[in-house]
């Protein structure tokens, strides 16, 4: 479904992603792990197109200069040179990280949000079912984002990108900050999403809370893929596991 | 006395409200602190009256072109000047003032200084209220003032382009990532607040003779009013404009009117002094936002 073949993405003269290649198949939900600044969210960003958005702007106003290389094959159309827009019309939709709520909005106003591309009807469908997926939406949709927990703001951020009918979901350490319990509970929707058929593409920093969800997983560092494997396939690499699982 | 002020304090805290509006929005929905607000406003002005005098179309069909004419020209102003120094708040206070002053002073070069420029007002006659005579003119300005108010709020609030906007304006990425393309809503931020720079200028200008220096001065109105109410809120735009109407018209009737300018000058040095923000400013001082 997605191919990523020699990525390379340069600011300026650092390199944030280098020469990274990379496979996703339809219905698989794929782990990318990584440290702090190891290149997770420049990946998902040039997946998603906001990297391609970045340089345009930076190179209209002759500010950084940023450099992308390399394929990026989607349903076996090469998309890199598409703006955002139109990746999300052909449903590869992010989450970023962070939970990016509207904080001005009010809960039902970012899902409906999220629906942008698509049909009232539709919306009001998906909103539903993101009511049915995080239940605990249900009764804060009247509250303005910005009041939300962090575990609150990731089910929205999520309930955003489910709205916009995404073939393949793009997640951003969508773990990243929440208690124990939220986490379970995004897994939780991270499972349900992928039963809907949704192929998922997640990166994190700690791979253990998400594995259980994980058909496959890669490790980058430095931007560079290190190691790629099952699950179990990891854990054996003893170094992997110390710094990724905690020891 | 007192319903002499209260009225006309009305009518001058809507007509600045009015003449805010469209910077007002536009900086809301894009962050471009637009200064071509006053060039525009002009513009539409001397547009209506070419269309209406030289052109010898219907008042209303010609004010309303007018201001078709000027919103197209804002989103121009977006795709031809805004687009490449986009980011950039200098540049583009600097690229957007040099085109309003352009607009001014084409209009000052073709000889638009004499005093026979006015607009014609939509309805004549006046009443009395408690004693106090107003004229038509100045209600219908009171009633579209508060109808564009309302209809803007539900416009951001409750259509699926007005939040589109708002969600650009308060995170690009995010709505970046649902879809919205940022140069489309920069555009239309620009399209809407120049197109309401006209709609005030059709029915602010019947009250005088347009004259060039307006231009300049509806610049620093719309400055002081939404610095005063906090650049990005819409009810501090309001609360802003009733603020400075009801001081202009309460120092001008006690201490004569040359002192009504002084009071929306004072009043931004006095609320960058005590709370850059705006009083209604949330969280981005002024640095970031002018
Ligand atoms: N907008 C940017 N401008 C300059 N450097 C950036 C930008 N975004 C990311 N980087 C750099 O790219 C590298 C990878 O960062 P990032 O993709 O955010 O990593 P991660 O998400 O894994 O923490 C870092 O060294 C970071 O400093
Ligand atoms: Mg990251």
């Amino acid at each position: 479904m997605l191919k990523v073949k020699n990525l390379m993405v340069f600011f300026e003269n650092a390199l944030a992603v280098n020469d990274l290649s990379l496979e996703v198949n339809e219905g698989e939900v794929i782990g990318v792990f990584g440290s702090n600044s190891a290149g997770k969210t420049t990946l998902l960003n040039t997946i998603a197109g906001l990297t391609r958005h970045l340089k345009y702007r930076e190179q209209r106003k002759g500010g950084m200069r940023i450099t992308i290389n390399g394929e990026i094959k989607y349903a076996g159309e090469e998309i890199s040179r598409l703006k955002p827009s139109d990746r999300v019309a052909r449903g590869i939709v992010l989450c970023r990280e962070r939970h990016p709520v509207l904080r001005d909005n009010t809960v039902e106003e970012n899902l409906k949000l999220g629906g942008y591309l698509r049909k009232d009807g539709e919306i009001r469908q998906s909103i539903s079912s993101v009511y049915e997926l995080f239940p605990a939406l249900q009764k804060l949709k009247a509250r303005k984002a910005g009041m939300l927990s962090g575990g609150e703001k990731e089910m929205v951020a999520i309930g955003m990108a489910m709205i916009a009918k995404p073939k393949l979901l793009l997640m951003d350490e969508p773990l990243l900050g929440l208690s124990p319990a939220m986490q379970h509970e995004v897994v939780r929707g991270v499972k349900e999403i992928c039963r809907l058929g949704v192929t998922i593409l997640i990166s994190e920093q700690y791979a253990r809370p998400i594995m259980p969800v994980i058909d496959r997983g890669y490790v980058i560092e430095n931007g560079t893929m290190v190691v790629s494997g099952t699950g179990a396939e990891l854990m054996e690499n003893p170094e992997v596991k110390s710094a990724y699982f905690g020891a | 006395m007192v319903a002499n002020l209260l009225i006309y304090g009305l009518v001058n805290s809507v007509v600045l409200m009015l003449t805010a509006l469209g910077f007002s929005l536009t900086f809301g929905l894009s962050g471009v602190a637009n200064f071509a607000h006053g060039g525009l406003y002009l513009l539409a002005g001397f547009l209506a009256w070419i269309f209406i005098n030289s052109f010898g179309l219907p008042a209303a069909l010609g004010m309303i072109l007018a201001v078709i004419v000027v919103g197209i020209l804002g989103a121009l102003i977006y795709r031809f000047i805004l687009m490449p120094v986009r980011g950039i708040v200098l540049s583009e206070v600097i690229s957007t003032f040099a085109v309003g002053v352009a607009i001014l002073e084409f209009f000052r070069w073709k000889g638009f200084v004499t005093y026979d420029f006015s607009l014609p007002v939509l309805v004549q006659g006046s009443v009395k209220i408690s004693g106090v005579s107003i004229d038509y003119q100045r209600l219908l300005i009171i009633a579209i003032g508060l109808a564009l108010a309302l209809l803007l709020w539900f416009f951001t609030h409750h259509t699926r382009i007005g939040l589109a906007l708002r969600g650009m304006s308060q995170d690009e990425y995010t709505a970046l990532s649902v879809g919205i393309e940022s140069d489309w809503a920069g555009m239309l931020s620009l399209a809407l607040g120049a197109g309401l720079a006209g709609v005030a200028a059709v029915v602010i200008l019947p009250l005088g003779i347009i004259s060039i220096n307006m231009g300049y001065d509806v610049l620093l109105i719309a400055l002081a009013v939404t610095v005063l109410g906090g650049l990005e809120s819409t009810t501090g735009l309001v609360v802003g404009s009733f603020f400075v109407g009801y001081a202009m018209v309460i120092t001008s009737t006690y201490l004569g009117p040359q002192w009504g300018e002084v009071v929306y000058l004072g009043a931004i040095v006095l609320v960058l002094a005590v709370k850059p923000s705006g009083l209604f400013g949330k969280s981005k001082e002024l640095e970031e936002r002018v």
